[in-house]
């Protein structure tokens, strides 16, 4: 196949830059026309209210039209480039549709439940004697603070564990050290397991060493650090990896012991990366579901601040709860506890990284720019 | 557990006086309340009682766990019920392991159950009925604005032998009258339940050759087509969504405007319910004495035209002999309030549901008399 | 949050292994650097005790519902999938939930990882600066999103959504098995589940891998720009062969939380004990995990036990697909490797 085009054949004095080139806002325009092309077919077929079709339809044509545009005027190889952009835009175009969709739809339906009762109190429910009428307010605040208590212990636990376990993987053992590997290639497996086998590994732990039918946050903290420990190892080890050689050998050079030397030079270094490995270890536990209510059951009413004894419930438990069970006379209620609570959920971990990032941004050597 | 035959029987004999002693207390005196006569319900509780009962179980019972609890905490402020609708099955399992004040169960321990009960509460355990309600059959078919359904049919439905809206077995059940052909979509639910298991005991009861499944199943069987959701609510909503549905539905969970048939030419009501449990229930009791678990006599349910043949009675399973004699006492004084009209009520009007017959009432307040 | 196992395993020259060869040979001499080894070593240690302390707590729960009679035991009978079928052993009750667990994942892969690339690639090399520090973490805020969250959404949103498509294709396309069957007129479908299962692994593929074309060399990529290349052509000479050891083991990663996905799934998905490739009808294989979510809870202690098996398998599953990709990815990576040169900082 000949390489030579109408570009590379103009004559050398017509040529400028931006011979040869499609004109700049040439992909609007086709993007339009292309859409405009699909919802004519899917008016044709009569279906012109299905949008997500013919926008669907429109990026093909999109796509087809731009190739075949681009290797008419602009040859092979920029061709290619050319569709291969527009193919990753369209892809990202298209997966950032759910991913908005999903928060918008969490905040529209969550919103309007966040007043100080449903954040800071637990359900209440008031009896009226003179109809016999129980009525529910809604509240999650038991499981705010489980959720905080639970992910708080596993963090407290997970995190240093994960980055010490870190440090001894890229500061102390020898690469071909046989431990080094197995560990390795444990934390790697580790971060596969899925998160109900977790659950039932606490549970089966706790049933064994408690006794069966136990309850307790702590039960559902170890579930979590099982989860939470090879993320925090993983993202710790990359950002040590991170430090220059050069700075260990200077504070060696100058007399520096090791551990020193890797508490204040290697993790102050690396912390903003360390603080976001952490935060986004946090952020993967926070909202399970399925190990947390094998582990913690759940309490529908109660406030319980102790992790030892009793169930505690989490903002994911009991979004999830008030779904499966909403409330038969009163299930605006239990509608609005499942939604607050999984809006209240996505509102903490956006506290949580952005306290992570004021830390990191304290914390970091001040000669970074 | 070890028991005499005589020593069961004096129980027995015990347990009548008392019942009789019950009765005769409860005709003294007046009150202003509600209440018609004594100090029972509401008046009758505790104010100075505290404490936390933890409770797990029947996800059926929790809304009117959540309407008795309420009642109860209006008078007795200190006390806080901890209610899990974890599941009967796991509600047993836990109450078996001894972390439970009391298990909410659509079924009564069984045999096995009660045997590994016994280990951890010596005295054996007591299945106690404490709430009622039925199983109703929603449907979602525009061109059948009623509809009833003999066991049978229903039984061929959920098996998959009847699949078209027009089958001439419905149109048999309903004086004839043929429906338009429209696919049949039966929708359940994927997670085990005692509403299941008591509509499996009606048509295994009822229905027999044509329910080869047999009774007790936490899920119905599957078949091709069958559409599984995940909790009683979620099967509601799907079958008002699906043209052609129909399926087997807590009748609390029902939404309004649901559509519902009527089974073997009865209607679903609170007051065709509690029939069904007055004529129907019948106690075959565990070998704990004064056990109140028992079964639904379906041929006795179907002679009474007014009883709706699909009942579900939702049980507490308690200890006969509690270790710790503060918790005995609040947990007792929690059921006997179930057990009165006023618990009843308060129950049943936050789980619309229908009410324990008064008969099954004075048989659990003699029971929980019995608690140690 | 790479994960490259094999610049380990590899050691390769001095550049690459940095501070440990010359360092760790260094006495370690004074009381706070053997108290620090022997905190850092036993938190490695710790990580293997509690792998094994998984394997072999769901071991001892798990192995008499796996020895048990099943046909004599009322308890495991009960689980009935027809009105025929009992089960005669454990593989049998567990094979259909397995095929379900992997069929989901695959689909839920092949729907959502070549986008997940498409995304970390847009963010990494075509998106300006700025939005891209705002997309990287609007991606990662997603990561954070709560299973339920996806379920609640995927009956809202995707079921609905993806009705007309699902009557489309199943009439069009009826003759492939895939989209054969009676369309499931509640969409229930396994096509909703995978759909929502891709979205929910996008934001881990996309994250970690956006992170590895984030390192990039910039002078590979320079040079590759300077020689003339178009921008795809630098990707794929520079970027791709750079990055496709941490690629696979991002998409091996969104395969872990796929299979193990629970409520999501349970919520969505009309689930049957079945083998069946049909994605568009009501009779979907379930899962291991949303099978156990289903199911825990009105399990007594024999049925919990078979669940708490199941789980056991699931667990050896993951297992073996990590061991697997790993070893994949430790061959396809014995490219020389590179040092980390921390020029472009990630978001």
């Amino acid at each position: 196949m000949s390489t030579e085009t109408p570009a590379n054949q103009a004559p050398m004095a017509q040529r400028t830059l931006t011979t040869g080139r499609l004109p700049r806002l040439i992909d609007l325009w086709v993007a339009l026309g292309a859409i405009a092309a699909g919802a004519l077919v899917f008016a044709g077929f009569g279906h012109l209210d299905y949008v997500a079709g013919w926008l669907a339809l429109g990026a093909v044509f999109y796509l087809a039209a731009i190739g075949i545009l681009a290797s008419i005027v602009e040859g092979r190889r920029w061709a290619t480039d050319r569709f291969v952009r527009s193919l990753v835009i369209v892809a990202f175009l298209l997966a950032i549709i759910p991913l908005v969709s999903t928060l918008w739809t969490v905040v529209e339906h969550g919103i309007t439940t966040l007043t100080p009762q449903f954040i800071f109190n637990p359900e209440k429910a008031q009896f009226d004697r003179a109809t016999s009428q129980t009525t529910l307010v809604a509240g999650v605040g038991p499981a705010i603070v489980g959720t905080l208590i639970i992910t708080g212990i596993a963090a407290v636990i997970s995190i240093p564990i994960g980055l010490l376990a870190a440090v001894w993987l890229t500061e102390y053992a020898l690469p071909n050290h046989p431990v080094r590997r197995v560990v390795t290639f444990l934390v790697d497996v580790m971060t596969g397991i899925p998160s109900i086998v977790a659950g039932l590994f606490a549970f089966a732990l706790f049933t064994l060493l408690v006794g069966p039918g136990t309850f307790n946050g702590l039960s559902a903290a170890v579930a979590l650090c099982v989860l939470m420990i090879p993320t925090m190892v993983r993202a710790s080890e990359e950002m040590i990896k991170l430090v220059p050689l050069e700075l260990r050998e200077a504070a060696y050079a100058l007399g520096v012991s090791k551990w020193r030397t890797i508490v204040k030079v290697v993790l102050r270094t690396s912390v903003a990366g360390l603080v976001t490995g952490a935060m986004l270890a946090i952020a993967r536990v926070i909202g399970e579901t399925a190990p947390i209510y094998i582990a913690a059951g759940y309490t529908r009413a109660a406030f319980n601040a102790n992790p030892l004894h009793g169930a505690m419930s989490t903002l994911a438990v009991v979004s999830y709860r008030n779904y499966v069970d909403p409330d038969p006379t009163q299930p605006g209620v239990t509608e609005a506890e499942a939604w607050g609570s999984a809006l209240l959920l996505i509102i903490i971990v956006v506290i949580l990284n952005l306290i992570a990032r004021l830390v990191a941004a304290k914390f970091a050597p001040k000669a970074r720019r | 557990m070890k028991i005499s035959r005589a020593g069961s029987i004096a129980a027995f004999a015990l347990i009548g006086t008392l019942a009789l002693a019950g009765c005769s207390a409860t005709s003294g005196t007046d009150t202003p309340s509600a209440a018609p006569t004594s100090k029972v319900g509401l008046d009758a509780i505790d104010a100075s009682l505290t404490g936390t009962i933890t409770a797990a179980g029947s996800s059926a019972q929790v809304a009117a766990q959540t309407g008795y609890s309420a009642a109860f905490a209006s008078v007795a402020t200190g006390v806080t019920l901890n209610y899990n609708p974890e599941g009967s099955g796991g509600g047993r399992k836990d109450f078996i392991a001894g972390s439970l004040d009391f298990a909410g169960s659509d079924a009564p321990l069984s045999a096995d159950e009660l045997a590994q009960a016994t280990a951890t509460f010596p005295g054996g355990a007591l299945d106690i009925p404490v709430y009622l309600d039925g199983v109703a059959i929603q449907y979602n078919d525009k061109d059948a604005s009623t509809l009833n359904l003999s066991a049978s049919t229903l039984a061929k439905i959920f098996a998959g032998k009847i699949t078209d809206w027009s089958d001439p077995a419905i149109a048999t059940d309903n004086n004839g009258k043929a429906l338009p052909a429209k696919k049949i979509t039966v929708v359940t639910r994927s997670d085990s339940s005692g509403t299941m298991q008591n509509l499996t005991n009606y048509l295994a009861g009822e229905a027999g050759s044509d329910w080869p499944a047999g009774p007790n199943l936490g899920t119905l069987p599957q078949i091709t087509g069958m559409d599984l959701q995940k909790g009683g609510a979620a099967v509601a909503t799907e079958i008002a969504a699906v043209d052609g549905a129909i399926g087997g539905v807590d009748h609390s969970a029902l939404t309004s405007g649901a559509t519902v048939a009527s089974v073997d030419g009865v209607k679903l009501s609170n007051d065709a319910i509690g029939e069904a449990m007055a004529t129907g229930f019948s106690i075959k009791p565990n070998t704990t004495p004064g056990d109140l678990s028992g079964g639904f006599d379906y041929a006795k349910i179907k002679a009474d035209t007014k009883a709706y043949p699909i009942p579900l009675v939702s049980y507490a399973i308690i200890p006969a002999q509690f270790k710790d004699a503060a918790k005995k006492k609040l947990v007792v004084a929690y059921l006997e309030f179930i057990a009165s009209a006023d618990g009843q009520k308060a129950g049943a009007t936050k789980a619309n549901s229908a009410e324990l017959p008064d008969a099954i009432l004075k048989q659990v307040v003699a029971t929980l008399a019995t608690v140690k | 949050m790479t994960a490259t196992p094999a610049a380990a395993a590899n050691g390769g020259g001095p550049r690459n292994t940095g501070a440990p060869t010359g360092l760790a040979a260094m006495k370690v001499s004074k009381v706070g650097d053997r108290v620090f080894l022997g905190l850092s070593s036993g938190a490695a240690w710790l990580i293997m005790v509690v792998l094994a302390g998984v394997a072999i707590f769901l071991v001892i729960q798990a192995a008499p519902a796996i020895a048990a009679n099943w046909t004599q035991n009322t308890a495991l009978q009960d689980r009935t999938s027809g009105f025929t079928l009992g089960y005669d052993n454990f593989w049998q009750y567990v094979s259909p939930l397995l095929f379900g667990t992997i069929w989901a994942s695959f689909l839920a892969l092949l729907l959502g990882a070549p986008v997940a690339v498409g995304i970390a690639l847009f963010i990494s090399h075509y998106a300006p600066r700025r939005v891209s520090g705002v997309l990287g973490y609007l991606v990662d805020l997603l990561a954070a999103v709560p299973s339920v969250v996806f379920g609640l959404w995927g009956i809202v949103v995707i079921r609905p959504f993806l009705g007309p498509l699902n009557e489309f294709l199943n009439s069009s396309f009826g003759w492939i098995p895939l989209f054969s069957g009676d369309v499931a007129k509640g969409g229930s479908t396994l096509l909703a589940g995978a759909v929502v299962l891709a979205v929910m692994i996008l934001p881990i593929i996309t994250s970690i891998s956006r992170e590895i074309f984030l390192q990039t060399p910039s002078l590979h990529e320079e040079a590759a720009l300077a020689l003339g290349a178009t921008r795809w052509e630098m990707i794929r000479l520079a970027v791709f062969p750079y990055a496709r050891s941490g690629i696979i083991s991002s998409i091996l990663l969104g395969l872990g939380r796929a299979l193990g996905e629970t409520m999501a799934i349970a919520m969505i998905v009309s689930p049957k004990l079945i083998i069946s490739f049909q994605v568009l009808t009501n009779d979907n294989p379930a899962t291991i995990a949303s099978n156990i979510a289903n199911k825990f809870g009105g399990a007594n202690q024999t049925q919990a036990d078979a669940l708490i098996a199941t789980g056991l398998l699931l667990f050896v599953v993951s297992f073996a697909v990590n061991f697997v990709a790993r070893w994949i990815v430790g061959r396809t990576s014995a490219t020389p490797r590179r040092r980390r040169i921390p020029i472009r900082k990630a978001a």
